[in-house]
């Protein structure tokens, strides 16, 4: 046989192959990456996904290069802005019909994308130092977060389709209480490079806390005589003791961590010789001062913020009949706090209605019941002293077209000024950073860094509420890490980027309107029993003193309530080819809209399920029980969209499928897959 | 009733296009009336508007009648060579038309073996089994004879390709799966004169050595698969099928709808019995087609006009048509026109000469013409002198495709009509590549959202880039072509979109939701035909249309005596 070799070029470099290999064949043995979604070397060419395309530069003609073999003399090109274009469009194609969960939406939900399914997950099967390590992956302070967090991730917990949303933060709290004094991480040695921390709060700690998992140590200074920053001197006792604080911030001295407090930037140290005499310089100075209120008379009133430093570190005595003016989760902390100082009376103010307000819901609630007043549309216009008393004179407000924010706006009521009369008021409206010099800030005065890197110059970060605004733990601990790892990218020490991640979502609960018909159940076990009630002590223990509220959940109890948890998240999100090739592409999920197949999952078979709705098409499947099992127990069926695989009249895979697993092995994107995960 | 002793013959056309218009019933009569006249049944002479029809024989000659119906004033006529219903094929149809491949078609009993030979049929098979299969194969490759299917690819060339084959088995596949909407070329040829094409079939399994011969029918055609297996018969009767010193076997395969069965590849899967959907090329199929045999697909038509070249010889063949395209070329004509029907004409025959002089449409009210079906492109008037072959429409971003020609007039929204023939092959799209599968659905929302006046201007971008790479990513001739009729008409008539998505306009008045019903009270004669004939209660007692209850069905506008109520752009009519 005249076995002549071929000769071509695949980006400008020569090749000669015998003949019958492919153009993917040859650009595979030689390190030229081409995305393939439909290609399995066990069967034969689908040559559906066209996600391998290559141009014929000498024809003009895109080949699907798993089937096309280079001829004599062919020029093709892989790697130029047209070819990735064409990949990139077919990719977002296979996006706009494709249906799953990439992630589960907790994890979407929560600022620290901790892997909440994970230890929800470890913590069912009682697993709770696993569970504990996958906090840890992200939420550095468990203890804490576990107490104080407003759990982003259960407002979005899919749960609440049918219920309440599942518990989720609190697998955290126990979690870390279980093993706060026996656990200590794998700690790697040291490079020898260190990092100056301004601020012993949760984005500095955290940032430390990534940083020597990455084998660099760090120094955190802080200005106040402990550290925690807003933990300890923001949020109260009766929510987060001081006495679990210490014990959680004793692990980061295990660590190695260096803390030195009573230092202050700009007063005991200097920017300029941290940066020069540290590898790098992260600033978490939070976000301490108060937001004025612009009224008459601001100056009688106490700053909410201050007022809290000060009972966090030794009690104000009774302040009398207090009003709180503000609608946040620090004025709960200050009516909660007057009440346990034994107020006689204590309101909050707001000049919007309990809808609007951004205190949690469970703030809210649980100040109702320890005796707290709500004035509500209610906003001050100027507070004056009369004798002992302090006299508010308030506006009513009613409710106007939504602003910027989505709430309504305030409007006020002509003529309808009225006193409130108090022995305290404090005004709890907000805070703003308080940038030390040398920062470059933004137009709200919070310090400026690049939103991927969290680099404000040179090797100068910043992490937290001062470069947001006040927020919350997760979101501190979140940019705390988020710096750490830019640090070690700078020091070479990870490979970690800051990478673009897809997400395909089959919809929020609430905005996409699911039902339960939309929920895909893996285990036949998802619990529907009620959420785990908190345990919380008795009332008049709360209002008479700062005992911390609520107690931590029985290990029985977070492992049933693991049993409620759905698992969204997709079978395949490790090893999904199309969000592979889709986020190293740049394809968007959104780019390209349209409908979405309606076709459902089949979760009949007692161990395989069968997602129709993340199916591409690629038609893998088919031929790997055709030609490989030998089963044929795959077709597709239908045409155009409509297009979908399954077995035969729509049955279930029948008995004869030995679940040899061979499909699933090969299914590009978890369309077929085992029901349980691991 | 009287019937004229001069009648020789009657021909009664009992083709779909007949039979559909009352051509039973005719017959029928004709029969019960004169038992003893000789009434045959006959296929199509390619007069659509003019069924059902009779032609009546006499020493004379023929006389035509058209539209006629089983009633006693009709058949008396016929049977009395009476003048009404008579039928005059339109001059500029005779002076254009070249009846060649349907010749026959209309004139000869469909399932008579005798009658095709007595018009010199099986001559030419005759012929070629008297020369050498080399000949033929030469012939065919001299005169110039292009598939008629839409590929244009060369027949003689394609035949030597599975000529050269040595194997045990060569297969020769007969294209007959014709799926394009406002096609019917195949469907004519095959149910007037079935041995032309069977014949064509037989010669070229002489020249190329096949040993095994399919007509890949789509089920659709009843009457086409009833004719074909009658001559079928015929053929093994009289040992017709014996070439090459084998007995061949011809098996018809009634496909089953789908319109990518008629892309090579899949039809080869169809009959191989498994999914049809298309494969990467090469292999070709004349490497390796049906069960891995080296197999040759060609069209209806294409087949049809082997018999002539192979009669009249190539040179004569290849005197008819352009530089490029050689011979007649079929037309199914359809659409805004005045004679819809089957006509044959040289290549090279200008557009203007078929839609105005034959199809006897209004130029001053037609814009354009759609050629090669779905898979094809508009046309604009402007062009309409462009003779028509392979490579001129192909310049033109239209195809020949198998000859579908719609005629589109000014009242057709050319949006909507890119969106019609977007529907037919998003549909019709196999499912299996992304581009096809998906693209061409994202395209058809696109198109979908620009009709119902929810477009933007943005969407004209994502459908001529998407358009465009769809055409690129797609493995076979479905989702090559699928963009081209988006493609085309934002090519010639863009401002018509740009209309749609900038003013909420539709300049054709097409579009529903872009346009108000209105009534000019000037002419109106308060009839109240319009209100009592308005399914939603739409029209007050004082004549005016409320628009938010119209669902623009139109049964006002053509009720209306005095032609007083009209379609305008949305908002633009405050004639109350």
């Amino acid at each position: 046989m005249d076995k002549q070799l071929i000769h071509f070029k695949i980006d400008g470099r020569e090749f000669q192959v015998a003949p019958g290999q492919t153009i993917l064949n040859v650009a595979e043995a030689n390190g030229i990456s081409i995305p393939t979604l439909c290609f399995s070397k066990k069967i034969s060419r689908t040559t559906s996904c066209f996600v391998c395309l290559v141009k014929d530069a000498k024809t003009g003609r895109f080949l699907p290069s798993c089937s096309a073999c280079p001829v004599e003399g062919g020029e093709y090109d892989s790697s130029t802005e047209e070819v990735t274009d064409m990949r990139r469009t077919a990719l977002e194609l296979l996006l706009s019909e494709h249906q799953g969960d990439c992630e589960a939406p907790c994890t979407i939900a929560c600022p620290a994308h901790a892997q909440v399914e994970e230890y929800v997950r470890a913590g069912r099967k009682g697993e709770f130092l696993e569970a504990l390590k996958i906090i840890k992956q992200r939420i550095p302070l468990p203890m804490s977060i576990g107490r104080v967090c407003p759990r982003f991730c259960e407002k979005d917990c899919r749960k609440n389709v049918t219920g309440e949303p599942v518990a989720i933060n609190d697998f955290k709290r126990l979690a870390a209480d279980m093993f706060y004094d026996t656990y200590m991480e794998e700690l790697p040695p040291l490079s020898g490079k260190k990092v100056a921390i301004i601020g012993a709060g949760p984005a500095g700690l955290a940032a430390a806390y990534y940083l020597r998992l990455g084998g660099v140590a760090s120094h955190i200074f802080d200005k106040q005589p402990a550290p925690g920053g807003m933990l300890r001197y923001g949020i109260p006792e009766y929510r987060l003791p001081k006495a679990i604080l210490d014990k959680e911030l004793a692990h980061f001295t295990e660590m190695g961590i260096e803390i030195e407090c009573g230092k202050e930037l700009g007063k005991d140290l200097k920017l300029a010789e941290l940066a020069s005499g540290y590898d790098a310089v992260v600033a978490a100075v939070g976000c301490w001062k108060p937001s004025s209120m612009y009224t008459e008379g601001e100056e009688l009133a106490e700053q909410g913020i201050r007022w809290l430093e000060i009972n966090n570190c030794g009690h104000t005595g009774n302040p009398g009949r207090t009003v709180v003016v503000g609608g946040g989760n620090t004025a709960m902390d200050c009516v909660r706090t007057a009440i346990r100082l034994g107020a006689p009376e204590v309101t909050c103010c707001y000049r919007r209605t309990e809808k609007e307000m951004p205190a949690e819901a469970i703030e809210i609630h649980e100040a109702k019941e320890e005796g707290v007043k709500f004035e509500f549309l209610c906003a001050p216009l100027k507070i004056r002293r009369e004798g002992s008393e302090l006299i508010m004179t308030c506006q009513r407000m009613t409710l106007g077209e939504p602003d910027a924010s989505g709430r309504r706006k305030p409007v006020p009521v002509p003529g309808s000024e009225y006193d409130i009369k108090a022995d305290t008021i404090i005004a709890a409206i907000g805070q703003a950073t308080d940038a030390p010099e040398g920062f470059s800030t933004t137009r709200r005065g919070d310090i400026q860094v690049d939103s991927n890197s969290n680099l404000m110059i040179g090797n100068i970060f910043a992490a937290g509420d001062c470069i947001s605004g006040a927020a919350t733990v997760v979101e501190a601990v979140a940019g705390g890490r988020k710096a750490a790892v830019s640090i070690l990218r700078m020091l070479g020490l990870t490979d970690e980027k800051p990478s673009r991640t897809i997400n395909v979502s089959r919809g929020h609960w609430q905005k996409n309107n699911l039902t339960r018909e939309n929920l895909v159940f893996l285990r036949s076990d998802v619990s529907d029993a009620e959420r785990v009630q908190l345990d919380l002590i008795e009332l008049t223990r709360r209002t008479s003193g700062f005992e911390e509220v609520s107690r931590t959940l029985h290990q029985s109890d977070i492992m049933a309530e693991g049993k409620r948890c759905i698992e969204c998240s997709c079978t395949a999100k490790s090893d999904c080819k199309l969000k592979k090739h889709s986020e190293t592409y740049g394809a968007s999920t959104t780019r390209i809209g349209g409908k979405k197949l309606d076709s459902g999952y089949d979760s009949r078979h007692p161990a395989i399920i069968q997602d129709r709705m993340k199916c591409i098409k690629c038609g893998i499947c088919v031929k790997i029980c055709k030609e490989v099992v030998n089963q044929n127990l795959l077709s597709t069926k239908r045409r155009g969209f409509s297009t979908e695989v399954g077995a035969a009249y729509g049955n279930p895979l029948p008995c004869s499928c030995t679940e040899c697993g061979q499909c699933i092995v090969e299914c590009p994107v978890g369309a077929l897959d085992w029901r349980l995960k691991e | 009733m009287t019937i004229s002793d001069k009648i020789r013959k009657v021909r009664v056309g009992t083709a779909s296009c007949g039979l559909a218009a009352g051509g039973a019933a005719v017959l029928d009569a004709l029969r019960a009336q004169a038992p003893q006249l000789d009434i045959d049944e006959v296929g199509c002479i390619g007069h659509c508007y003019a069924e059902p029809t009779v032609e009546v024989i006499t020493d004379a000659g023929s006389i035509l009648y058209a539209g006629v119906d089983a009633s006693d004033k009709a058949i008396s006529s016929i049977l009395g060579l009476g003048d009404a219903y008579r039928f005059h094929i339109p001059e500029a149809r005779a002076q254009k038309e070249l009846l060649k491949v349907l010749k026959l078609a209309g004139r000869i009993n469909p399932v008579s073996l005798e009658e095709y030979m007595a018009n010199g049929g099986y001559g030419a098979l005759k012929k070629a089994l008297d020369n050498t299969p080399e000949w033929v194969i030469d012939e065919m490759k001299k005169s110039g004879l292009r598939g008629r299917g839409g590929g244009g690819f060369p027949t003689g060339m394609k035949w030597s390709f599975l000529a050269a084959k040595q194997a045990e088995q060569k297969i020769m596949i007969c294209n007959a799966d014709e799926g394009d909407p406002g096609a019917f070329m195949d469907r004519s040829l095959m149910e007037s004169v079935p041995h032309q094409m069977l014949e064509g079939m037989l010669i070229g399994a002489y020249g190329t050595g096949a040993t095994r011969l399919f007509i890949y029918c789509r089920a659709e055609y009843p009457l086409a698969i009833k004719h074909l297996k009658i001559a079928i018969e015929q053929i093994y009767a009289n040992g017709l099928n014996k070439i090459n010193g084998r007995e061949l076997e011809i098996t018809i395969k009634e496909g089953a709808g789908a319109f990518v069965c008629g892309e090579e590849t899949s039809m080869i899967a169809s009959l191989e019995g498994r999914r049809g959907t298309p494969r990467f090329r090469p292999p070709f199929p004349t490497d390796r087609g049906w069960n891995g045999w080296p197999t040759s697909i060609n069209n209806v038509e294409t087949f049809g006009n082997v018999p002539l070249i192979i009669a009249e010889g190539a040179d004569a063949y290849a005197s008819v048509g352009t530089a490029g395209s050689k011979g007649t070329k079929l037309f199914a004509l359809a659409g805004d026109l005045e004679f819809p029907g089957l006509v044959e004409v040289p290549m090279g025959t200008t557009l203007s000469e078929i839609v105005f002089g034959i199809g006897g449409a209004d130029p001053e009210k037609v814009k354009a013409v759609q050629t090669g079906g779905p898979s094809g492109g508009c046309i604009p008037k402007e062009l309409f002198d462009t003779p028509v072959d392979y490579d001129s429409l192909k310049s033109l971003g239209a195809i020949m495709g198998s000859g579908g020609m719609i005629v589109i007039s000014n009242e057709r929204c050319m949006v909507e009509t890119a969106r019609f023939f977007l529907d037919f092959t998003h549909r019709e799209s196999c499912g299996k590549c992304t581009f096809c599968r998906v693209g061409t659905t994202r395209m058809y929302e696109t198109l979908e959202r620009i009709v119902a006046g929810n477009g933007v201007a943005a969407d004209l971008e994502f459908l001529e880039t998407m358009g465009k790479k769809v055409g690129k990513g797609s493995l076979c001739g479905l989702g090559q072509t699928a963009p081209n009729p988006v493609l085309a008409t934002l090519r010639y008539f863009r401002h018509e979109y740009e209309k749609h998505v900038i003013d909420g306009q539709c300049p054709a008045l097409q579009c529903n939701n872009l346009v108000d019903v209105y009534i000019s009270k000037d002419k109106c004669i308060k009839c109240r035909l319009c209100i009592k004939n308005c399914p939603v209660n739409a029209i007050s007692d004082d004549f005016v249309v409320d628009n938010s209850k119209c669902t623009r069905c139109n049964t006002c506008i053509e009720i209306c005596p005095k032609k007083t109520i009209a379609r305008a752009k949305k908002g633009e009519c405050n004639c109350g």
